[in-house]
């Protein structure tokens, strides 16, 4: 099959403006975080006219936002370890074992997704008050992990699936137990679904913005996505520079690391659709 | 038998260690607080006497003798319908284009493809807030194009929803395109020639061979991505707060105003229960579909 150099030309013109669209918002961030105030309002379009660090002194020194930081990292950290632990035993019974309840198990993880935040969060509520969590970072990091496994735990049954089951009969023969087998045979084989695991949590926990809302209580504890809506306020005026100077800052590490596994995470979230 | 049997219940008493990490998690931190969220629904909080009383259906019949739920309602509709809608006929656009044999740089375009499903909603939110402002980005292009007005994209009553929605389609975008180039990878390109030497359209092609052949893709997407932007609260929170005066209200800003500013969480819980609702039919379909 040809295309025509005319048509060749198109394709290309609406990739790069896709591309724009796609990219383009976020170097409004970038312009504005190095603008004063009065050149934001003046001219929201241009390059900075003269590059000012205002905001960022700002936000580290007038604000909360280095504990924020910190709250978010450990909560993603927390997370991301916690899901993998708990979804890694639960995948490999799924793909190995026959066990009363594995429909049904499937269908609940699948079900978990459309349960409605509202009805979640007045239930979790009362759950984390019950055991004193209410505005930690533990509750947090529990909800985070109850919200990331059962796309772990579906992700790596797929991942466990492909690994041939004769390579653990072999070791199994040598008088290794299934937690062994699982630790030193299958695990080894399966890096990149931890990966792509990892890559899903970290992104979940570092973005969720909705029950960090309603769970945590203070500035000491808040995570950056209500750092920063706390900082953009309810009406009234925003203060656009040091905003954007944190939204930057919040973005930035979140991005680093899914371009870094990004890869694993789309083939794990494709793989299980395509077979 | 017998034997086929005590296999299957050694097998089921070795998998219980290896569930049950999850199971607590499931249990503790899904299904008890589900019920718990649920049962809410049938207590309000009388604020006067400062007491919690059961009253039973009370708060789901009157939802719908409630105008501003039924407002949050139709507004859900729409903002799923029509996101979900062009997030998925955008993103098929952008992804058979990426997956084009004559898109020189592939790798490179696919990679910025990814970069809104990285940021945080929030500050997705308040990019686009920024750049819809009166006297914004938008504006100032729009205003130079030689438009005299341009729209109040945020404080117009017949517009912000729509605001709220192109930029939750914006968000979306990489994920389904992701999915969809996934897919159309798949797809063994020897039919595609064949359909075209027999002379079917572009659009014939697309319908009738290529999204058949990624059903499950299709499925998945559209599943996920109703269930996500009914109960997406983040975009619509930051942007309008449901404004101006209730026009962009969806239901999850609805029930969390009840919830937490209202001190009406019974009525909370009981909008929450009418988007599970729809969303389980969603649910129900996709198996349906999928064990078909």
């Amino acid at each position: 099959m040809r295309m025509s150099p005319v048509k060749q030309v198109l394709l290309h013109v609406f990739v790069v403006l896709f591309m724009l669209l796609l990219a383009f918002p976020m170097v409004f961030l970038l312009f504005n975080s190095f603008k004063t105030e009065q050149e934001i309002i003046a001219s929201p379009m241009e390059v900075p006219r003269e590059v000012t660090f205002v905001n960022y002194q700002e936000i580290f020194t007038e604000s909360t936002f280095i504990t924020n930081f910190k709250n978010s990292s450990i909560v993603a950290l927390a997370t991301v370890l916690l899901s993998i632990i708990v979804s890694t035993p639960a995948g490999y019974a799924l793909s190995r074992f026959r066990f009363r309840g594995r429909t049904i198990f499937s269908v609940w993880l699948l079900a978990t997704q459309s349960f409605p935040g509202i009805i979640m969060v007045l239930g979790l509520f009362t759950v984390l008050k019950t055991y004193h969590l209410l505005n930690t970072i533990p509750g947090l990091v529990i909800m985070y992990t109850s919200f990331s496994m059962p796309f772990g735990i579906w992700l790596l049954k797929g991942y466990f699936d492909k690994i041939p089951v004769a390579l653990e009969e072999a070791a199994r023969i040598d008088g290794c137990g299934r937690l062994r087998s699982l630790v030193k045979i299958v695990l080894p084989l399966s890096v990149p679904g931890l990966l792509a695991v990892g890559t899903f949590s970290l992104l979940l926990s570092w973005n969720e913005f909705f029950f960090a809302l309603v769970i945590m209580r203070d500035n000491a504890h808040y995570t950056l996505p209500v750092f920063l809506a706390r900082f953009m306020g309810s009406g009234g005026v925003v203060r656009w520079g040091p905003l954007s100077a944190a939204a930057l800052l919040a973005c930035i590490p979140v991005l680093i690391l899914f371009m870094l596994g990004q890869k694993y995470l789309v083939s794990g979230l494709t793989g299980g659709a395509i077979k | 038998m017998m034997h086929s049997n005590r296999g299957a219940f050694n097998e089921e008493r070795r998998a219980i260690p290896f569930l049950i990490p999850a199971l607590v998690v499931l249990c503790g931190v899904s299904l008890y607080p589900l019920i718990q969220g649920i049962t809410r629904m049938f207590y309000t909080y009388r604020a006067l006497a400062r007491e919690t009383v059961f009253v039973g259906f009370q708060n789901v019949g009157l939802l719908f003798q409630d105008p501003l739920f039924l407002r949050a309602f139709s507004n859900s509709l729409v903002w799923t319908i029509t996101s979900v809608g062009m997030q998925f006929v955008l993103s098929y656009w952008l992804a058979t284009m990426l997956n084009s044999r004559f898109l020189r740089f592939r790798r490179m375009f696919r990679g910025i493809a990814l970069v809104p499903w990285a940021l945080p909603p929030v500050v997705v939110s308040l990019m686009w807030r920024y750049i819809f402002l009166n006297g914004g980005p938008l504006n100032t292009v729009l205003h130079s194009l030689g438009m005299a007005h341009p729209p109040n994209w945020l404080t117009d009553p017949q517009l912000a929803l729509w605001t709220c929605i192109i930029t939750n389609i914006w968000m979306g975008i990489p994920f389904v395109t992701v999915m969809l180039l996934a897919g159309l990878q798949t797809i063994n390109k020897d039919i595609v020639d064949a359909a075209a030497i027999d002379g079917a359209s572009y659009i014939q092609t697309q319908v009738n061979i290529i999204v058949p052949s990624i059903k499950k893709v299709v499925l998945i997407i559209f599943t996920l991505e109703t269930i996500w932007t009914f109960n997406m609260f983040d975009i619509v929170f930051i942007l309008t707060k449901g404004g101006p005066g209730n026009a962009s209200l969806t239901l999850p800003l609805y029930a969390y105003e009840n919830a937490f500013m209202y001190y009406q969480a019974g009525y909370g819980a009981a909008i929450g229960l009418l988007i599970l609702l729809c969303l389980l039919v969603v649910i129900v379909f996709y198996i349906r579909e999928v064990l078909r």
